[in-house]
């Protein structure tokens, strides 16, 4: 078995991003349990996604722009439904001078029954830049949802058109952000009914300038491009940072750099990887969380004048427990522990543990993360993606967390860790977290190098599904099969825009009571790791068969109460019109 | 009006009250302008300069002009055995103790390399001496280096884990 000496506990000063342990082998690929139930099973190879094949630089993964792409959304573009899923592709060097075809992002139309088409041609929508991210909005309220995409280079807003089509409204709008655009996030923080946008900055690099190779960099006494003292690509300690950017959206639809203006613009450049716009402290107005690699965390109460305060380390979100900066990547979002209110899952570096931030109100967080189980599982994996889900729908919020390490040379070295690694799901009892095993030769006990993750329901059974993007690798689309699941319920939540709520309810909570659990979801865009779950809330009822009170707490402030005529369905709630279907 | 002016006289009675807490044992935590005037934005040691992390930057004043200061520093540029025992500086500009410990005028390197002790060493990466660490398991929102006023002098944290300065 492992040795864990020290590890995390180690580190001191900066980020916990690696102190040398001593191990005997890997804990992140090949755990399985024979007694464990199949909860997903992996469908890929029966849909077109299987053809898809995610491309990000070169294998050696020589700089550090070729490993964190890139992100998927869940999200229904034509209104039928049935989600769709729209993977972000990265590209390489010589496609990025023109020398050889650029990797192409891909929509895949939902046509039910796991049946799915490639329609990237016909919606416009390949990128063919180098993409890590997409987040989903509605943003000019016409009801059909847009995207931006977060690329490498120049990002993009594609407009869906409502006949199957995007455009690309980046530059004529405001929004062809440059630089590094990675894990962004919509929401209206002025409560104007019009979404804003923030987008995080990651690092600063000149393709033309570039840090030395890893062969390279030892006789160039680099040695900031070492890991555990084997060289390795730079950064991004070592690099500059990138500054984030919120673009604030006027009534002509244009949008405008208000960065600096409300105090968001990240002045001194920490490594942005994730954001979301959120009700931390339940006022009515949306509030900011933003994730950074290596260094503190930023979260912004919004003060309501268009400015927002940064308060990461007196409410605890910034560092760890023992006052550590992480490698922070994903952000997972919900009431875990249904005591209504909003929670904080980010996922870390290897050789430390994710960490989980309970709110307990009065905008005062504590880290839990090993009381609450997630702790000492997690340090060998170096997580991106993660998501609460409640993938049995007892009405408790369960974890998914997508891995996989940034440095090849893991695999050649006993360290522990590998550069695949397998996906780790856990279950919520009642706010205590348990590791579901993996069967053998089940789709969780393959190891992938994941990136992002997306959560819906793709068949409309009731029950969660995902899609993982993985680096340079295929995707994985993983189908819940879970044999003992309760009831449910699915909220497609509609805004009024004439009362300044956006149209796609983006920052919309919705509060449900079964029995003596009040659940909380809330309509959020972006977070993850660079992607973006189906919009529709799904709360699992458990032995439920009827929901007591539902009440929504829209973006704008007003509350409204409904009566939910019918479970084991997906219902659609007008903001001042009731339950319509 | 009334309010604003109630609310700054109130400003500055704690204002008072904290520097006289600071004050305890002669030191004065430094904050603000005064702070970043001491604070050296890079530090030399074994061979490179590399940046102080200014977030993670701390100083103290004794008595009148004395300071001690401290910051943990980038180590992205060291090799992996130098990050693995070194994380920051301490510069003093009279003879200090830490944890008893004596610790003449000059510029220091530090880091943890040993569990439960702080290890100082010279500007060439010689160990000069270990210290072991106090866990102050109570201290709430807990910063990577901080510094607090003691009864003895200064409390210099990483995390959770402190020693204590005093002039000598």
């Amino acid at each position: 078995m492992a040795s864990l000496a020290s590890v995390a506990q180690a580190q001191t000063g900066g980020a916990s991003t690696g102190a040398p342990a001593t191990y005997t082998s890997r804990r992140t690929v090949g755990i399985t349990d024979p007694n464990a139930p199949v909860i997903f099973e992996d469908v890929t190879d029966k849909t077109p996604l299987a053809n898809f094949r995610h491309r990000s630089g070169e294998a050696a993964k020589d700089y550090i722009f070729e490993t964190p792409s890139g992100g998927v959304a869940i999200f229904d573009y034509d209104g039928d439904g049935r989600p769709d899923v729209y993977l972000v592709n990265g590209s390489t060097s010589a496609a990025m001078q023109g020398k050889e075809k650029a990797p192409r992002a891909a929509l895949y139309r939902n046509l039910g029954n796991w049946k799915f088409e490639d329609v990237t041609d016909k919606a416009g929508v390949a990128n063919e830049r180098w993409g890590f991210s997409v987040a989903v909005g509605d943003y000019n309220n016409d009801g059909r949802p847009d995207m931006f995409v977060g690329n490498f280079g120049v990002s993009r807003l594609y407009r869906n058109n409502g006949d199957g089509t995007f455009t690309d409204v980046a530059e004529k709008l405001g929004v062809a952000r440059k630089g590094w655009s990675t894990g962004a996030s919509w929401g209206d923080y002025d409560g104007d009914g019009r979404l804003d946008l923030f987008v995080p900055g990651y690092v600063q690099i000149d393709l033309a300038n570039l840090p030395p190779k890893p062969t390279g960099a030892a006789g160039q006494g680099q040695n900031f491009c070492q890991f555990r003292g084997v060289a390795v690509m730079c950064g991004p300690r070592g690099l500059p940072g990138e500054g984030d950017t919120l673009y604030h959206q006027k009534p002509d639809g244009t949008f405008e750099d208000v960065s600096v203006k409300a105090g968001v613009n990240d002045p001194e450049k920490y490594y942005g990887f994730s954001s979301a716009f959120v009700h931390v402290d339940d006022d009515k107005l949306l509030d900011l969380i933003v994730v950074n690699d290596s260094t503190p965390k930023q979260l912004y109460i919004n003060k309501g004048d268009g400015t927002f305060e940064e308060i990461g380390y007196p409410s605890g979100v910034a560092l760890n427990e023992n006052g550590r900066e992480q490698a922070g990547m994903g952000l997972a979002v919900g009431d875990y522990d249904n005591d209504g209110r909003i929670d904080f899952h980010i996922t870390n570096f290897s050789d430390d543990s994710n960490v989980l931030y309970h709110n307990d109100g009065d905008k005062n967080f504590t880290d839990v993360t090993f009381q609450a189980g997630l702790g000492e599982v997690s340090i060998p994996f170096l997580g991106w993606g993660t998501s609460f889900l409640d993938f049995d729908n007892d009405g408790w919020l369960d974890l998914f967390v997508v891995n996989g390490h940034v440095y090849p040379a893991v695999d050649a070295h006993q360290w522990g860790t590998s550069y695949a690694q397998q996906a780790l799901l856990f279950h919520n009892n009642k706010g205590k977290f348990e590791r579901v095993g993996a069967p053998p030769g089940n789709a969780l006990a393959n190891a992938w190098p994941g990136r992002g993750l997306a959560v819906g329901d793709l068949d409309g059974d009731g029950r969660l599904d995902l899609v993982i993007n993985n680096l340079d690798a295929k995707p994985v689309m993983l189908r819940n099969v879970a044999a003992a699941t309760g009831h449910w319920l699915g909220l497609h939540l509609v805004g009024d825009v004439s009362k300044k709520t956006p149209r796609d309810a983006i920052g919309s909570v919705a509060y449900l009571t079964t029995g003596n659990v009040r659940q909380r979801q809330d309509v959020v865009s972006g977070a993850v790791y660079c992607s973006q779950n189906d919009m529709t809330l799904h709360f699992g009822l458990g032995a439920a068969t009827k929901v007591e009170k539902l009440e929504v707490k829209w973006s704008n402030g007003t509350v409204e109460y409904f009566d939910v005529p019918a479970i084991d369905k997906i219902v659609t709630i007008t903001q001042g019109k009731g339950v319509v279907r | 009006m009334k309010h604003s002016l109630k609310q700054f006289s109130l400003t500055l009675a704690l204002l008072a009250v904290a520097v006289s807490v600071a004050a305890q044992g002669g030191a004065t935590i430094l904050t603000g302008a005064e702070l970043t005037r001491v604070i050296p934005t890079g530090f030399y040691f074994q061979g490179l300069s590399a940046p102080t992390q200014m977030r993670n930057a701390a100083a103290a004043r004794f008595g009148t002009d004395r300071y001690v200061i401290s910051g943990l520093v980038d180590t992205s540029g060291y090799s992996t055995d130098v990050r693995a025992k070194y994380v920051g500086f301490l510069i003093t500009d009279s003879a200090i103790t830490l944890n008893g410990e004596s610790l003449p005028t000059g510029a220091y390197g530090f880091g943890f390399a040993t569990q439960g002790k702080m290890t100082v060493m010279d500007l060439a990466g010689k160990d000069l001496f270990s210290v072991p660490v106090t866990n102050d398991k109570d201290l709430k929102r807990p910063r990577p280096l901080m510094m607090s006023a003691d009864q003895g002098g200064v409390r210099l944290y990483n995390g959770k884990d402190y020693v204590v300065i005093a002039t000598k």
